[in-house]
């Protein structure tokens, strides 16, 4: 747990002590202000519910960014030798690094709780269906991280990396276009695959098993690829 | 302390090391002498456990490497050919994470930190980021985090790559001082090296080892002629 932690602190320190966290952070709570304002101009409605679907969208936008580095970056410079040659266990270094990008993505959400408190102010939301479409991007959020990590961990260049999350995670996030195309068990799957069907009940407030199952089985499906991924050292 | 027995590696199809078989004792400063690629590096990352053998064992204190990586990775310090330093990091938070990693127990971890920043004369660049130091400088920070858990084997991938000669020598009283009834072993293609540190010389040419036997006994030719390290490496390099 202690390595884990390490690892995590790590992470973190890394992610703030160069520029890029800043130029996240800063970027991203922009863009979310401007579409706050103008969903809440238009709608004239005490609720998130669309905030939370523009943010699952920009997610798919921003957490390759978050994660391109995370191994890619330490098998280039050669300090993937150094934590493997450590007595650490691959699922520590995967956990630790996981938690990494997974606090700092927090920390953008916790940024986006303003939201709640501003229509609070002006009208009466309803509370619980708030805090369960938060629950909904944080998973959403927590799932593309997972993604991105094991992307990561299959290449030595962080472009790569990024690049192939994006593909990944914007067939995931569109997959619902390509329904009209598919019939029977394709359709099935395509709808299960796409994370869209998924976020869409969090968003109204609504938590099934079904989308819970869905986001935490493919976080810990990923996790677990990913340290077969590092285990196996397939970025050779 | 160290044993492998017929180790081989393939890389695809091309062989890094042909059926290795070595002990290094208690205590032995081993240099491996070799040319560039000719498999030092990838024999050091087996016995460190970061690469599998293809076949063949390696038992560290009696403990097989493949089965309790583990357990053998506590008794390893290790530093690649390239220290493996984060950029960012200030010398003593990564000094701090590698004692983290390495089960330094929380209680001992500053006073090790202290003792080995000393130990490397890292002191007066403690607080700064591992970026702003020089070559020399990294390279004593890769060697801090390989002793910071106070292994009882180090392994050393080519300490003194690309630094000036004073640096060099104060690389090598380094490894001179650290503590007796530890096990070191030193990649290298710098002969006068081996011969001003090193008791034992294994050296390595196309994955084989061709030589294995103390540095006196490598100096003196059949008729009993001393002769340099330079002529013995180039005779069974040819």
């Amino acid at each position: 747990m202690n390595k884990i932690w390490a690892i995590t602190k790590k992470e973190l320190a890394s992610y703030f002590k160069s520029p890029v966290a800043y130029i996240i952070l800063i970027i991203t709570i922009a863009v979310f202000n401007m579409f706050f304002f103008i969903i809440i101009d238009s709608n004239q409605e005490a609720t998130l519910r669309d905030v939370f679907k523009v943010m699952e969208f920009l997610f798919v936008f921003i957490v390759p960014l978050l994660t391109m580095k995370t191994f890619a970056e330490e098998k280039a410079s050669g300090t993937m030798e150094f934590l493997m040659t450590t007595p650490t266990k691959n699922t520590e270094i995967v956990l630790g690094k996981y938690l990494g990008s997974l606090i700092f993505f927090t920390l953008i959400i916790a940024l986006t709780s303003m939201y709640y408190f501003i229509i609070e102010f002006f009208g009466t939301p309803d509370r619980a269906t708030a805090l369960v479409g938060y629950l909904g991007v944080w998973l959403e959020g927590a799932m593309f991280i997972a993604i991105g990590l094991l992307i990561s961990s299959l290449t030595r260049s962080q472009i790569v990396a990024a690049i192939c999350s994006y593909t990944v995670l914007f067939l995931l996030y569109f997959s619902m276009s390509f329904i009209q195309y598919t019939q029977g068990a394709a359709e099935a799957v395509v709808r299960y695959v796409s994370t869209l069907s998924h976020a869409e009940n969090f968003a109204v407030g609504l938590i099934t098993t079904a989308d819970l199952t869905y986001y935490l089985s493919s976080i810990l499906f990923c996790l677990i690829l990913t340290r077969i991924s590092i285990e196996n050292r397939l970025w050779r | 302390m160290i044993r492998t027995e017929r180790l081989t590696k393939y890389f695809g199809s091309t062989q890094a090391l042909k059926s290795v078989s070595f002990e290094i004792q208690k205590g032995e400063i081993v240099g491996f002498l070799g040319r560039n690629g000719a498999g030092k590096t990838t024999l050091m990352r087996v016995l460190t456990s970061y690469l599998p053998a293809s076949s063949g064992t390696v038992m560290i204190d009696g403990i097989d490497v493949l089965k309790h990586s583990l357990a053998v990775r506590q008794k390893i310090g290790y530093l690649p050919e390239n220290p493996p330093l984060y950029p960012n990091m200030t010398v003593r938070d990564y000094i701090r994470f590698a004692a983290q990693l390495k089960d330094v127990p929380a209680k001992r971890i500053c006073a090790q930190v202290d003792k080995v920043l000393n130990e490397c004369y890292l002191r007066n660049v403690a607080r700064k980021p591992i970026s702003t130091l020089s070559k020399g400088y990294q390279q004593r920070v890769g060697i801090a985090q390989a002793i910071v858990n106070d292994p009882q084997i180090l392994i050393l991938d080519e300490p003194t790559n690309g630094l000036d000669p004073v640096q060099i020598q104060r690389i090598r009283e380094l490894i001179k001082n650290l503590e007796e009834e530890r096990t070191v072993i030193i990649s290298t293609h710098i002969l006068s090296e081996i011969e001003q540190i090193a008791q034992r010389v294994l050296i390595i040419k196309d994955g084989e080892i061709v030589a294995d036997d103390t540095l006196n006994n490598l100096l003196c030719d059949d008729q009993g002629w001393r002769q340099s390290l330079e002529e013995v490496f180039l005779r069974l390099n040819q």
